[in-house]
């Protein structure tokens, strides 16, 4: 699966008829509208005082008021904001970097080794990826419970480590970008098992990894309703937990409004820089669950 | 930490062995079944306590001053049936709730049932506070029983009319006092092209506070079994009110808390507001634009003459099962609720209506109100408290029969049934719902 | 999705001892123990928990809880407001997954062909809303559909968005505009993956883009619409957060709306063992149907 292959319908293909041309950018025009104008409308909201948000076009600036907006939300509440948006960094970052680590291990177990139980493994934790997260959140609580654990910082956090998918996408590919002929080479060289995995393997599969982290890693960040039910402590909110309190309040308390707004488009953010920063790694390894 | 937990699990265990052996001892009593003893601890204690009231922070900060050895550490989230109750739920059966929680009054019976309150009759001061509060909130507090406490009560919703003063004095209609005056009055509104009100689905609590007004209940306990009655004489009168007024277009239909809403009150298109103290604020921030022209009125009567007053909403502050500290508890829950600075404090910080009888004159109480043209409004709610009926009683099941009647309601606004059907309806729910919790009710 | 595609053929006979049981155990044993703790345990948990019913005497009478066989699985299968969840969510997807999944094959076609300018400003346009939370995204599309705030209010204010007959469609495009640009992806990538030569070919013997899309790209991706249809139809069943944040916006979405919110909805009655019967009757569901949707399409293309 190699990641340079962009220029496949290259400088030799026969023109097409015009029409197909034309037909083709107006569906990606308005697309991109219908994919773009959402956001433009929040970034735009994102920069109104609260009065002029009502009252003036809504997708056009009126007075410039971003700064000031970001200032009154880092402020609100002693900058409980700025926490939410920490706690999401480090449970969706730590969380899925250490997810990655352990289901890439694990599937690559699964794809390298042979042993008895291995299928059974494999499909025990294929069915986990069929089970609702949902209903594992409620029993998770009275789990959590019997030691005391709730509404702590871990009891969002290590629910979070568990990736099936991932150990899915780890095994597939393994089995894939892992030659079994390097193996033997580098058990001849005496290198540990272990040592193989961290110095060879690992490189081989970067690309796989790297996707596997980004879906665990949008999967905690979205996640909220296993913080719903475990956190109390409101400084231990993600962001969208923090976010979702905040808008089922708008009726009672109208001026947070406007912090729900500008919010939401702060939040974004990180995720969009964490997409375009590791995307010549992604667009690679997105492909790798459908291999058949 | 570490051993703050551990000897909070073996006190728990403590706490457990007493209560199942005094349950299998005093097995028939059911009063005395949740009361623990209530003695001072000694040494420094620290209690947690959860609620939703914005700024609640600041009033606990005023007692963790005065009170060095009881130290109230205040946790907020979403309001109570947002997930707040859930939470408690789920922690009451884990052992693990906060010492102190909000709950509202309809929701006291179904914590109860869940056995989720700590009885604090034997708390000192507990008893002799009944004086202090109004009426009714005490029969909420206690479930009518004389020798149990389940809470605290903190605010009230008294409801009354809030009203465009200028619309009705520029079109020459009179401020209506009863319900026929106000149908009479809908129809003249509704020839201008306004509405008189709006008449929201999912507000059932609010239907409930008219109900209430007209001395019906939508449940009785016996002791034995409960009995529905959603469906009785008063509650259908005013569904058929209701029902004529919306099958007669006189009434708005949008839902309610939505920007669509306060778009009806800042355009000047719906002209009342039958609501809670509380709803003072909603209108204030939700119609900016109609500062001045709004005024409060009591709520129109069933018999002209009448002086009789709904209510919607208000909370209490329970001590939920498990906690340690039920004295130091309550004595906290009571300071917040009776104590003049800290009810201000909280009429401040969260615009709370006191539900004590001295709070009601408190001066914040008894100012003039600029967005209400400078009305003391709340003289007119500090008599709609005490004119509320206190024999009204919540059932044990009440978010699900909310949801059924709502249900139903949008139905009915919608033009396919009644609002008599969706009582009927949340009626038939309600008894099955209360047979799936294996809660003991006459068919 | 099959394993047997996977795994190299079996040489290794059967009796050989298990080589590097050490380094095998090291890296199964990380993921096992969560696995086990974070995953075996509360499903076990959920299961112990639907077995059990309440008890109580008097009005105020304390519950107990005893074993009571499958007796909260009746009450399951009586449950209205279940069954009318799971029958809307059924609806949901049975219109927005072909609707999405179709929308975003014709992007990833479009992307592939030579028709199209631009392509890495599209790929990332499109793929944006997926970096919004579906909470984020349920806020921002509430007040697009706003009849006042909404900056089509000419359009919204007229057509209600957010009426009973209508809100499900409009969180099915809240749905639809977050995921539409990850599938997209995840087809594009299987395109990306086909060799060049075969469309050459087609090429030369006179077919245009659009056969060459319909009768060769397509069949060779449609594991990868398989994977995201699958996807999407755990999804659909597991929907919670978007129509739980519209109930801020619109009455029309009541409590039990989707199944996991009437499962929400039932445990903060309390009702646990009945929340927990529905969250074991959705878990074997959503694996049954994901399951026969697999063998289905399997099935077809075996053939």
């Amino acid at each position: 699966m190699s990641t340079n292959v962009s220029t496949k319908a290259g400088p030799g293909a026969p023109k097409e008829r015009l029409a197909s041309r034309t037909a083709a950018m107006i569906i990606m025009g308005v697309s991109t509208l219908y994919f773009l104008v959402p956001i433009w409308w929040l970034f735009i909201s994102s920069t109104k005082s609260r009065e002029q948000f009502g009252s003036t076009g809504a997708l056009w600036f009126a007075d410039f008021n971003l700064f000031t907006n970001i200032s009154n939300l880092v402020a609100y509440n002693d900058g409980v904001y700025l926490k939410w948006m920490l706690n999401s960094i480090l449970y969706a970052g730590t969380g899925a970097l250490l997810g990655t680590l352990f289901a890439a291990m694990c599937g690559y177990a699964l794809a390298k080794y042979r042993f008895p139980g291995r299928e059974f493994i494999f499909n025990v934790v294929l069915g986990g990826v069929l089970v609702p997260a949902t209903a594992l959140a409620l029993p998770l609580f009275l789990i959590f419970s019997q030691f005391n654990a709730t509404n702590t910082f871990w009891s969002v956090f290590l629910p979070s480590l568990v990736s099936p998918f991932g150990v899915y996408l780890a095994r597939i590919f393994a089995a894939a970008s892992v030659p079994d002929e390097l193996l033997e080479a580098a058990r001849l060289d005496g290198a540990g098992e272990v040592r193989t995995f961290f110095s060879v393997s690992r490189r081989l599969m970067t690309p796989a990894l790297v996707t596997i982290f980004l879906f665990q890693f949008v999967a905690i960040w979205n996640n909220f309703f296993l913080p719903l039910i475990m956190l109390r402590d409101q400084t231990l909110f993600p962001v969208t937990l923090g976010l979702y309190t905040w808008n089922s309040q708008v009726n009672q308390i109208p001026e947070i409004r406007t912090f729900v707004i500008i919010g939401a488009f702060l939040s974004i953010i990180p995720l969009i820089i964490a997409f375009l920063s590791l995307q010549r790694f992604w667009r690679g390894g997105l492909g790798a669950g459908s291999v058949k | 930490m570490q051993l703050k937990n551990s000897t909070r699990i073996a006190a728990l265990g403590i706490v457990a062995a007493i209560s199942l052996t005094g349950c299998a001892a005093g097995s028939g009593s059911d009063s005395t079944d949740g009361a623990v003893e209530c003695t001072p601890a000694e040494g420094k204690v620290e209690l947690s306590y959860t609620s939703w009231i914005p700024g609640i922070e600041t009033v606990v900060d005023m007692w963790n001053e005065k009170n060095p050895d009881i130290q109230v550490t205040v946790q907020t989230g979403p309001n109570g049936n947002g997930g707040t109750y859930k939470n408690f739920f789920n922690q009451l059966s884990a052992g693990n709730a906060p010492d102190l929680g909000q709950i509202e009054y309809d929701a006291l019976p179904n914590f109860r049932v869940q056995d989720g309150l700590t009885d604090l009759a034997s708390c000192a001061n507990v008893l002799d506070s009944q004086d202090d509060f109004i009426d009714w909130t005490w029969n909420q507090v206690t479930f009518g029983e004389d020798d149990a406490v389940y809470a605290i009560p903190q605010d009230t919703g008294p409801m009354a009319m809030y009203y465009r003063k200028d619309l009705f004095e520029k079109a020459g209609i009179a401020i209506p006092t009863t319900w026929d005056e106000y149908a009479a009055a809908a129809t003249a509104i509704r020839a201008q092209g306004g509405y008189i009100t709006n008449f929201p689905q999912n507000d059932v609590n609010w239907f409930a506070g008219l109900v209430w007004q007209a001395d019906g209940s939508w449940f009785t306990n016996e002791g034995e079994a409960w009995d529905v009655t959603l469906t009785s004489p008063e509650s259908e009168k005013v569904a058929d009110y209701w029902q004529t007024l919306i099958s007669d277009d006189l009434v708005s239909k949008v839902p309610a808390w939505t920007d669509e809403w306060n778009n009806a009150y800042n355009t000047g298109s719906d002209w009342t507001w039958i609501s809670a103290v509380w709803g003072a604020n909603s209108i204030s921030s939700g119609a900016p634009d109609t500062t001045g022209n709004w005024a409060v009125a009591p709520m129109p009567q069933w018999n002209a003459g009448d002086e009789k007053a709904g209510n919607w909403g208000g909370s209490s502050t329970a001590v939920l099962k498990g906690s340690e500290h039920p004295y130091e508890a309550a004595q906290f829950a009571l300071w917040l609720n009776t104590d003049p600075e800290a009810l201000t404090a909280l009429n401040k910080e969260a615009n709370l209506y006191p539900a004590t009888k001295d709070g009601l004159e408190l001066p914040v109480l008894s100012e003039g109100v600029e967005f209400y043209g400078n009305q003391p409004i709340y003289d007119v709610f500090a008599e709609a408290a005490n004119q509320t009926n206190a024999d009204f009683t919540w059932g044990p099941t009440m978010t699900q029969t909310y949801a059924d009647v709502a249900d139903g309601f949008g139905e009915a606004l919608g033009g396919s049934g009644t609002l008599g059907d969706a009582l009927s309806t949340g009626q038939t729910k309600t008894i099955a719902a209360l047979e799936a919790a294996a809660i003991p009710v006459n068919k | 999705m099959t394993t047997e595609a996977v795994s190299a053929p079996r040489i290794t006979p059967r009796r050989t001892p298990i080589k590097h049981k050490r380094a095998i155990a090291f890296f199964i044993a990380p993921f096992g123990v969560l696995f086990a703790a974070f995953y075996l345990l509360p499903i076990g948990f959920a299961i112990y928990q639907s077995l059990l019913v309440v008890e109580r005497e008097g009005t105020f009478g304390k519950p107990t809880e005893v074993f009571g066989g499958l007796t909260q699985y009746f009450l399951v299968f009586q449950n209205d407001a279940f069954w009318a969840s799971v029958g809307r969510v059924l609806l949901f997807g049975a219109v927005q997954v072909p609707v999405m999944l179709g929308f975003a094959l014709v992007l990833a076609l479009l992307l592939d062909s030579p028709l199209v300018k631009g392509k890495k400003f599209f790929r990332l346009a499109f793929f944006v809303p997926y970096a919004v939370p579906g909470v984020i995204a349920a806020i921002m599309w509430g007040y697009l559909y706003s009849p006042n705030l909404s900056p089509f209010a000419a359009f919204t204010s007229e057509f209600d968005l957010l009426s009973p007959s209508t809100v499900l469609w409009s969180i099915a495009n809240v749905v639809t505009w977050v995921y539409v640009g990850y599938n997209m992806l995840i087809i594009y990538s299987a395109l990306l993956a086909l060799p060049s030569e075969i469309f050459e070919a087609a090429r030369l013997d006179g077919a245009n883009q659009w056969q060459i899309a319909w009768s060769i790209k397509i069949p060779l991706v449609a594991p990868a619409i398989t994977l995201t249809a699958i996807f999407s139809i755990i999804g659909t069943l597991q929907l919670l957060a978007e129509p739980q944040v519209f109930r801020s916006f619109t009455s029309s979405v009541s409590s039990t709306f989707t199944p996991n919110m009437t499962v929400y909805a039932t445990s903060a009655v309390p009702n646990v063992p009945l929340a927990a019967a529905m969250s074991v009757v959705l878990a074997l569901a959503t694996f049954v149907l994901s399951f026969a949707f697999l063998k289905f399409t399997q099935r077809k293309a075996d053939k």
